[in-house]
């Protein structure tokens, strides 16, 4: 049997509708009786960097004679700024328990409006071969949750790539005077509490993906009740979530479908190419392209200005971590907030060098953090970390390949 | 084998790679004797070790964080002159003991503070010896990285500077600590070996061959001291390709910089003498011809009278393994013939093998039967502890300064060797200097920086 028509046909009989909008991380589920339900992204999403707000969802199936049977997901995405330069990573999760256990739906097997979404509005996934994937057992309790991130598009060309990178630099990319990269989409955010805590509720109740040091709500704030649940501390949804090992990172980003970005891929997001349109327009050329910061050069605390979070020459200041995108005058030329400051970002790069082969697994982080002297966050300025340590200082953002 | 699983977590910090590190110059007079000597105090056990942390390398940062940990001492400075590089080791200080500590790009700035009682110097070869002097004169206690010294002189300037200001020095020669490498000698010392006639010391390691340094110009990072970070030495154009491993002005070479750890073990196993009666090197840089000074082949031969110390080291041996983290302390013998830091010990009865890193030792008798294997375990926080506890009673630690010299020498001696043609060289015990050879003599003591200095009198 097939699940949209078993849940159409049901719905029908009991006098529901599939499920709709839920609170805040929780989902639509429909009255008892209704098997397909849609866990909704949350809606309270007036904070600038959780989920982006996906405030209607509507789950159908239905069978074609030739190809099968499609799932259709509508989701009403209302994020304002949705652009081109400025579009929403969506991702889909599904469960066929009722909520127990979930997975991503491999983008390769979604048509319509996921992945890169450039404009705001009522949307549209198909889901071909649902069915395959089991969903057209009798008993299946289907789930599904439709998520975005706000993310900014950097388009591919050449771009300065020559560092000088600290705390373990690599010589060999210090030598590397330009690079080319294709397209790619970087989180405009670093990951939030909320956005972890959100993914810790899905995948973590055995307590995998979370540690103690992260129940401080004065640095993090993700908190491990009795019944394997967690919740925020007040204030910190969208405070930059840290206490992450790379392998943590890594696996927050599988469970949405993304990656870390490269060292490089981080630098040309921080400088931008030598045309900010990137090398098919080269209309428009970049006035800094080797700037040190990604405001430009002017150091963060010049002017008596604060541009990003580090720790300023006032020793008398406790440094304290910022919500995201506290400093948001002070982008990368394509809108990446706080990639100055804030906390440092684990990157996909192993600390290699010619003399020092990565054996023991270093990998690279980049940006500074708020504990940094400015110095440390500039575009010179790189550290190698042991991927095991979680620290304060340490979170990460997200990176897409440019889409189909 | 005794498990235990915190000292595992920090096994796996000690991995670390160790370079860089430290202070500020600050442009003011720097000799070394700036400081008057100080109080001769040990903290009192119901007070807490006051420590400042010199250099946060791979190496400094893990030792900031190990002591961090310990509910008898206190961080209460970080230094390196690469301000960049404070903000792992300070989150890291201030989640272990609940209190941040100070961030300073000037080890004097510690130095002067008379609240501290230690200080950790995990800097760069060239820094250890004239580092732990000023400390000593400042009143401070020290755990200095290995090598303890760069030169032959400095050793003996370290010993006199300890004496003198009646300092605790302690030398990251942590597996000197550990409870099998004391059996083994117990061993060797009972005659089950007969007599031991020749020790075979390796040290093989994989390493590659690097790009040579660019060679242009490039700008020092804004919050980075390179003035401060050459010191003593001479001040090379900032480069950062460039490997201060490999370059003589900064380090003693591959030897020091790990091998150490076996020929201090080697000297253990042996009865701690002090200095072998002859030097011959051979090797140099063969393989790896990528500009460095330091040789990539050193194999040297030391008699001790009767004994015969022979050591075998080289960077391009990709099929020698160095026993891997995950399997260190888990009382497995390594696979001996490619274990890269094998000690053997040859007796008139029997043979040793015997493992850095925890690895155990096995004997073996005429038979070639192996009659005993016994496993081992690091001892990073035993040496920790008992650097601390050293501090406080004021006994002599067990890697202490005079150890710390006798074992660096090893590799002045086969350096000295090397760089005078590989030629032979005789020893005097009691100057310190090579016989009827004034040009291999002209590297037992450097030539230091102005305004930085070590007087004869420390």
């Amino acid at each position: 049997m097939i699940v949209g028509a078993s849940a159409r046909e049901r719905a029908r009989r009991d006098g529901t509708r599939t499920g709709r909008g839920p609170g805040r991380g929780g989902a639509l589920f429909a009255r008892a009786g209704v098997v397909v339900t849609a866990l909704l992204a949350p809606l309270a999403l007036a904070a600038r960097a959780q989920w982006l707000p996906i405030t209607v969802v509507n789950v159908d199936a239905a069978t074609t004679e030739v190809a099968g049977t499609f799932t259709s997901i509508q989701y009403e995405l209302t994020a304002p700024g949705l652009s081109p330069l400025s579009p929403a990573y969506v991702f889909v999760r599904y469960s066929l328990d009722g909520g127990a256990h979930w997975s991503l739906v491999s983008p390769h097997q979604l048509r319509g409006d996921h992945d890169i979404v450039a404009s705001p509005g009522r949307k549209k996934i198909l889901w071909w071969g649902s069915d395959q994937l089991g969903l057209g057992a009798e008993t299946v309790d289907l789930k599904v949750s439709v998520r975005g991130i706000r993310m900014v598009r950097v388009p591919g060309g050449v771009f300065t790539a020559r560092m000088q990178p600290s705390g373990g630099f690599d010589d060999s990319q210090a030598r590397v005077e330009t690079a080319t990269l294709p397209t790619f989409h970087l989180a405009k955010f670093e990951t939030t509490v909320g956005m972890y805590a959100d993914y810790l509720n899905e995948v973590g109740r055995n307590g995998r993906g979370w540690n103690r040091l992260m129940a401080n709500p004065e640095r993090c704030g993700i908190q491990r009740q009795e019944d394997g649940t967690y919740t925020v501390a007040p204030g910190r949804e969208n405070h930059p979530v840290n206490y992450v090992s790379w392998y943590e990172a890594q696996a927050f980003l599988d469970w949405c479908g993304l990656r870390l970005p490269t060292e490089l891929e981080w630098l040309k997001t921080m400088r931008g190419g030598l045309y900010l349109d990137g090398d098919e327009a080269r209309r428009v050329r970049n006035p800094k392209p080797e700037r040190k910061y990604p405001w430009g050069d002017e150091s963060p605390e010049a002017g008596e200005l604060w541009r990003c979070n580090c720790d300023v020459a006032d020793r008398n200041r406790v440094p304290q971590l910022q919500p995201v995108g506290s400093f948001n005058h002070y982008n990368s030329p394509y809108g990446a907030c706080d990639l100055a400051g804030n906390v440092a970002e684990w990157t996909l790069d192993p600390y290699a060098t010619s003399y020092h082969n990565g054996i023991d697994g270093y990998r690279m982080i980049r940006g500074g953090s708020y504990m940094d002297p400015p110095a440390g966050c500039d575009a010179l300025a790189g550290a190698s970390q042991l991927p095991v340590k979680r620290g304060s200082i340490t979170g990460f953002r997200g990176l897409r390949n440019s889409p189909r | 084998m005794t498990p235990a699983s915190t000292l595992k977590i920090m096994k796996s910090d000690s991995s670390l790679t160790r370079r860089e590190f430290v202070g500020k110059s600050a442009g003011a007079a720097a000799a070394f004797a700036v400081f008057s000597s100080p109080k001769s105090h040990a903290a009192p056990p119901s007070s807490k070790v006051v420590i400042g942390v010199m250099g946060l390398g791979g190496r400094g940062s893990y030792l900031a964080q190990a002591f961090a940990n310990r509910p008898d001492t206190d961080i209460a400075y970080i230094c390196d002159v690469d301000t960049r590089r404070f903000a792992r080791t300070r989150d890291a200080v201030e989640e272990a003991q609940g209190k941040a500590p100070k961030q300073v790009q000037d080890f004097r700035r510690i130095l002067e503070d008379k609240s501290v009682d230690v200080l950790i110097n995990a800097t760069p070869d060239h820094w250890h010896a004239p580092a732990s002097i000023m400390a000593c004169q400042a009143g401070k206690d020290v755990y200095v990285e290995k090598p303890m010294t760069h030169t032959a002189w400095e050793g003996r300037k370290m010993i006199e500077a300890a004496q003198n200001h009646k300092r605790i020095i302690q030398v990251g020669m942590q597996s000197r600590t550990a409870k099998y490498t004391n059996d083994a000698a117990e061993y060797i010392r009972s005659g089950k070996l007969g007599d031991v006639h020749v020790v075979r010391v390796f040290n093989l390691m994989r390493h590659a061959a690097r790009k040579p340094a660019s060679g242009a110009p490039v700008p020092v990072p804004a919050g980075y001291d390179h003035d401060l970070w050459c010191g003593p030495a001479p001040l090379l154009p900032y480069d950062p390709g460039r490997r201060w491993l490999d370059r003589w002005e900064y380090s003693c070479g591959a030897i020091a910089g790990d091998a150490v750890h076996q020929l201090d073990l080697a000297r253990l196993l042996m009865g701690d003498p002090a200095f072998p009666d002859t030097v011959v090197h051979a090797g140099g840089v063969n393989v790896l011809t990528d500009g460095r000074e330091v040789p990539d082949t050193q194999m040297v031969t030391y008699e001790y009278g009767q004994r015969i110390l022979l050591f075998e080291a080289a960077l391009w041996t990709p099929y020698m393994t160095k026993t891997p983290q995950l399997r260190r302390d888990k009382g497995e013998m390594p696979n001996w013939p490619f274990n890269a830091t094998r000690i053997e010990v040859l007796g008139t009865k029997g043979f040793m093998y015997f493992g850095r890193h925890g690895d155990g030792w096995q004997v073996f008798n005429e038979k070639a039967e192996s009659v005993i294997s016994v496993p081992g375990r690091q001892a990073d926080k035993e040496h920790q502890n008992n650097f601390i506890e050293c501090v406080r009673t004021r006994k002599q630690p067990i890697a202490n300064v005079t150890q710390g010299h006798y074992s660096a020498m090893l590799s002045h001696l086969a350096n000295i060797s090397f760089r005078v043609g590989n030629r032979k060289l005789s020893f005097d015990a009691a100057t310190e200097t090579f016989k009827g050879a004034p040009d291999a003599n002209q590297f037992l003591r450097r030539t230091y920086r102005a305004p930085w200095s070590i007087s004869d009198a420390v």
